[in-house]
């Protein structure tokens, strides 16, 4: 992937009728997996169809993989792909029709269409059923048909609205894994979801909006490492919390965790100091890592 | 022994040409002609547009077996000629326009599939353009076939050469009455089904409106509104089309009402602007 932005968005603004769903936001997406949370109503999905210009902005500017939706409209569809939240699939089709169908849709002529349905076919799994009419195909098979309807013409970005959506656990960690391999095939991926784990699970960068406002828009690395440590103790944990709080520890205690933080020092030190003082026994450590949850609580409530 | 190795392909960037809007419409177009004929369909899809072009074409195909045994064409034993051929094939055209009109617009908007087309290099105009041309290209070929076929037959019997010279100009005459059929009907078809969910309720609510504003002009010119008879919607193509191929036999509510076949004409192409305009605004919301 190079560092160009997939999406350059400045000063956006859109409302159904009185009811403001994006208010005015700029920001810069770069290329990769890139994360879209919000709860219910954040306006994830009014953004993504601003990016396809099935919705128009108000105000403000969007440029997609470079091109201005204003100017350019048709030229991004032919490079993005769209997994829509709803049903997008004709149930009267058999899965290779309709795939081969949409590749040319997307401007592949017709062999290349054949030979990339049957392509993307296997790889979202549908192979063995790829001359099955799609209604008769079950929520998670229909979930990778929408993704694989979505890449078929090989895009350059596709954008995925809920795509874990009344998935079970089994078909769950199934498309995460795929929306993982997708940076290897060379397609970015803006992934809106309300699952914070699916984005920590899949994302290198994460856009949070709620309110029609952007909270934090960075790479996950900044969201997710701090300054603290956790440790795990086997046994009464008092003693080993005592020594901390003498090495000028700050320390928080949950059953058998504990979490230190330490200022002007290295808290990975004094937790081997405590340690060895106390002789306790451990069963984890590790710097702790602040969820996407943890973030977007703690924005929400201070915002 | 030679081992065997396994090549994991993997995911293959596309690296040729991409043909961009104009691939997405020729797909789009070749889609709708799938659609309206049931190709690529379960079997239930393919019976009825068998059905009818099977009944449209039989008669003329039967002409040209009497024709080619009898060794000459005898207008009177074949029955009717291009203008009365119509009569069979315009009630056809109207039952099939019905059923192929919801069949092109409904399963894209009830599936959700026009959020596919969304993400396509296509407007909502090149949608509705591409699905009308299917259509045309199904209705006026399966309008016309019949009339190329007795034509053929004719010529094949009376001497190929003469007959072509002395009588081509029935053939863009039945192309254009046969154009004339699809914009009288399919415009109100195709408003209808983007307004329905259920194609076969699109269907019926169309015909309905066809059949009886031709019954209620009729009764209404008899009663002498006169400029009711404009709105006999089933009865405007059979009249211009008899204009066109100068054929006078029958009376026609419009005729009656006191008009001549280029107000019928005219009325044809302003509903067919008109629905065609709404059709664009309507499917713009659905979008």
């Amino acid at each position: 992937m190079d560092a160009t932005p997939v999406v350059v968005v400045t000063g956006l603004r859109f409302a159904y009728g009185e009811i403001v769903a994006i208010d005015g936001i700029s920001i810069v997406v770069p290329a990769g997996r890139i994360g879209l949370v919000g709860a219910n109503g954040a306006g994830k999905t009014t953004l993504l169809k601003i990016l396809l210009g099935v919705l128009p902005a108000a105000s403000g500017s969007v440029e997609v993989l470079g091109t201005n939706v204003a100017t350019g409209l048709l030229d991004i569809r032919s490079k993005v792909g769209w997994m829509p939240e709803g049903d997008c699939l004709p149930p009267d089709q058999t899965a290779a029709d309709f795939l081969i169908y949409a590749a040319e849709l997307g401007g592949l002529p017709t062999r290349a269409a054949r030979q990339h349905a049957s392509d993307v076919l296997g790889l979202v799994g549908l192979h063995e059923e790829r001359f099955r009419y799609i209604g008769e195909f079950s929520t998670g098979m229909k979930q990778r048909a929408k993704l694989a309807q979505a890449i078929v013409h090989d895009p350059q970005l596709v954008l995925l609205d809920e795509p874990t959506a009344g998935l079970d656990p089994e078909g769950r960690e199934e498309m995460l894994d795929l929306i993982v391999r997708l940076e290897g095939f060379g397609i970015n991926a803006i992934i809106s979801s309300h699952v914070l784990t699916d984005i920590e699970r899949t994302c290198d960068w994460v856009v949070m909006l709620d309110g029609g406002h952007v909270l934090r828009s960075g790479p996950m690395t900044d969201l997710s490492t701090t300054d603290e440590l956790e440790l795990e103790i086997i046994g009464d944990p008092t003693p080993v919390v005592e020594a901390l709080r003498r090495r000028g520890g700050s320390v928080e205690v949950s059953g058998a965790e504990v979490r230190l933080k330490l200022e002007g020092g290295d808290p990975f030190v004094a937790a081997r100091d405590a340690l060895a003082e106390t002789g306790a026994a451990l069963r984890r450590l590790g710097a702790r890592r602040t969820t996407l949850e943890d973030v977007f609580m703690g924005e929400d409530q201070g915002g | 022994m030679a081992e065997g190795v396994v090549f994991d392909l993997g995911y293959r960037p596309h690296e040729g040409p991409r043909l961009g809007r104009g691939g997405a419409r020729w797909a789009l177009y070749r889609d709708g002609l799938r659609r309206v004929l049931g190709l690529r369909r379960r079997m239930r899809r393919k019976v009825f547009p068998i059905v009818l072009m099977s009944i449209a074409v039989m008669p003329a195909l039967f002409f040209v077996a009497i024709g080619v045994v009898a060794g000459q064409f005898d207008t009177e034993l074949t029955f009717f000629g291009h203008s009365q051929y119509f009569e069979l094939t315009g009630v056809m055209a109207l039952i099939f326009i019905a059923l192929a009109a919801g069949e092109l617009l409904i399963p894209d908007r009830v599936s959700g599939t026009l959020a596919v087309y969304a993400s396509r290099p296509l407007t909502t105009i090149d949608y509705l353009v591409g699905r009308t041309l299917s259509l045309a290209t199904v209705v006026v070929g399966f309008l016309w076939l019949p009339h190329l076929v007795l034509f053929l037959g004719r010529a094949w019997v009376a001497g190929f050469g003469s007959y072509v010279a002395d009588n081509w100009p029935t053939l863009w005459q039945t192309l254009l009455a046969s154009f004339v059929y699809f914009l009288a009907f399919a415009p109100l078809a195709l408003l209808i089904a983007s307004t329905a969910k259920r194609g076969s309720l699109a269907s019926v609510l169309f015909l309905g409106v066809t059949i009886v504003s031709g019954g209620a002009a009729a009764a209404l010119v008899d009663a002498g509104f006169n400029a009711t008879g404009l709105l006999a919607l089933n009865q405007q193509p059979g009249y211009v089309k008899d204009w066109i191929l100068g054929d006078s036999a029958r009376t026609w509510i419009p005729e009656q009402a006191g008009y001549e076949p280029v107000v019928s004409l005219v009325v044809i192409l302003t509903l067919a602007a008109l629905f065609g305009l709404l059709l664009v605004v309507r499917q713009k919301k659905a979008s």
